[in-house]
């Protein structure tokens, strides 16, 4: 622990958050945002907070520079990758650095590999079911803790299940992203809105498909809800009312002075208006939720054409059919130019109206939980 | 039980489809409506009723209630 996080008095008891051997004395994951919008810049700085940064994996490669990326794209992303790590962990000491790989890369496996060579401290999975994710510990590389990312109660089970009988593993903890986050999502368009995919009612779902696994290795399981937590009043209401061991935010951690995308991206989530955000068809062929922009509007419009690939990024992109590259557009709105690309963003991206840093951010937090307990105390 | 038949056994549970359903040419996410989920879960169970592994990429072709069939035959050795 910091010397920072130690001096830092909040009005109440915060509940520190356990994943294996690492513990958070702020209960918050920062999700990992791609392309580039959670690299080691925000992940440090959350992690010097108290928080657990995560830095996204997908494309990073990209930060190299692109006449080194285009060389040879998978050998920059795994170096990218562990450098970024590395730097996290340097500015952050004592803190908690975590990973965000997307099972849907092509180069979900040697990522995996490249984490858990230069020890990152947790690695969190998921666009896809990360079934094979602990046989591709090498030999030794006992540090990183494993986290798959779900949006159901029965993929949590099928991934305990299969870790636990191939790899004799018990996942460290479970995030369950409901349909309120932002990019990609877990859920067929039809399912969005529907009561039973609910985060609230996801969650319950994952704590209750945790149950036997925990029974049976007499420890618990870290349940962690996202998508769409917003204010520490949801903070409390996750992990006092429903049992949840931390909350994972992404949202708010992008209009902080900390994260690394570009300032065009950042003001479009204080510019947004509720009716901005959207969902949009991704060519990875799921939903994604975004803020409509010019370059949405285009594609909507059918002005965007086909392209050619040149980053062959996702298993799932199909790009003689898709409309548009999603790897170019992301990449471009990191860099501010979002005449060209487009802004994902979660379903309350639209309450955010200013930029401030991460340890407002959490003091913010932190403050809003402690109200919430109090009150409570006082209600009963 | 041949194991074709334990094969349809286990796709009728596992899918909640009806026996008539599952013909040969019938494919599991067009014709069976089933999710990733299912199929994932439709391989874990190939596995444990016939106690063998199967490999995501060998997974990843068994589109039809035939791939399956064929699949676990030559594995099982019975042609």
């Amino acid at each position: 622990m910091t010397e920072e996080q130690q001096t830092k008095k909040w009005p109440c008891e915060i509940p520190s958050l356990k994943i294996g051997q690492f513990e958070a004395p702020v209960p918050i994951i920062q999700g990992g945002m791609g392309v580039g919008i959670s690299l080691a810049g925000l992940a440090s700085a959350v992690a010097r907070a108290g928080g657990i940064g995560v830095i996204s994996a997908a494309l990073i490669g990209i930060f190299e520079g692109e006449a080194v990326f285009f060389k040879d794209p998978k050998a920059a992303n795994i170096r990218a990758l562990k450098k970024q790590i590395a730097l996290a962990k340097s500015k952050a000491p004592g803190g908690i650095i975590g990973v965000n790989i997307m099972v849907a890369l092509t180069d979900f496996e040697p990522l995996c590999v490249a984490a858990f060579e230069a020890e990152a401290d947790i690695i969190f999975a998921g666009a896809g079911l990360p079934m094979s994710l602990p046989g591709l510990r090498p030999e030794g590389k006992n540090h990183s803790r494993l986290v798959p990312i779900v949006s159901s109660g029965r993929a949590a089970t099928l991934i305990a299940k299969r870790w636990l009988t191939k790899y004799g593993y018990l996942l460290d903890g479970v995030v369950v992203e409901g349909p309120k986050a932002g990019g990609h999502l877990g859920f067929s368009h039809d399912k969005i809105e529907a009561e039973e995919s609910q985060l609230e009612n996801i969650t319950r779902e994952v704590i209750e498909a945790m149950k036997p696994f925990e029974d049976k290795a007499g420890r618990k399981i870290p349940v962690i809800p996202a998508g769409g937590i917003y204010t520490g009043r949801d903070i409390y209401f996750y992990i006092n009312k429903l049992g949840c061991a931390g909350v994972q935010m992404a949202t708010r951690f992008v209009a902080t002075y900390e994260c690394d995308a570009a300032l065009p991206f950042k003001e479009a989530y204080i510019k947004a208006t509720q009716e901005d955000i959207t969902i949009i068809k991704s060519p990875v062929g799921l939903p994604g939720r975004a803020i409509k922009g010019k370059f949405i509007k285009a594609v909507e419009e059918g002005k965007k054409s086909p392209y050619k690939c040149i980053y062959h990024c996702l298993k799932t992109c199909d790009y003689r059919k898709a409309p548009y590259c999603i790897a170019a557009a992301l990449i471009n709105a990191q860099r501010g130019r979002l005449d060209a690309g487009f802004v994902f963003a979660g379903s309350n991206a639209y309450r955010i109206d200013k930029i401030v840093s991460v340890q407002e951010l959490i003091d913010e937090l932190m403050t809003e939980y402690c109200e919430a307990l109090k009150e409570d105390e006082e209600r009963s | 039980m041949s194991v074709e038949e334990k094969i349809i056994d286990i796709i009728v549970e596992k899918l909640g489809v009806s026996r008539e359903q599952v013909k040969p040419e019938a494919s599991f996410i067009d014709d069976l409506g089933a999710d990733s989920l299912d199929l994932v879960e439709l391989v874990m169970a190939m596995e444990e009723a016939f106690g063998m592994e199967i490999s995501d990429e060998e997974a990843e072709k068994l589109r039809t209630v035939k791939d399956v069939i064929d699949y676990v035959k030559s594995r099982t050795g019975e042609a």
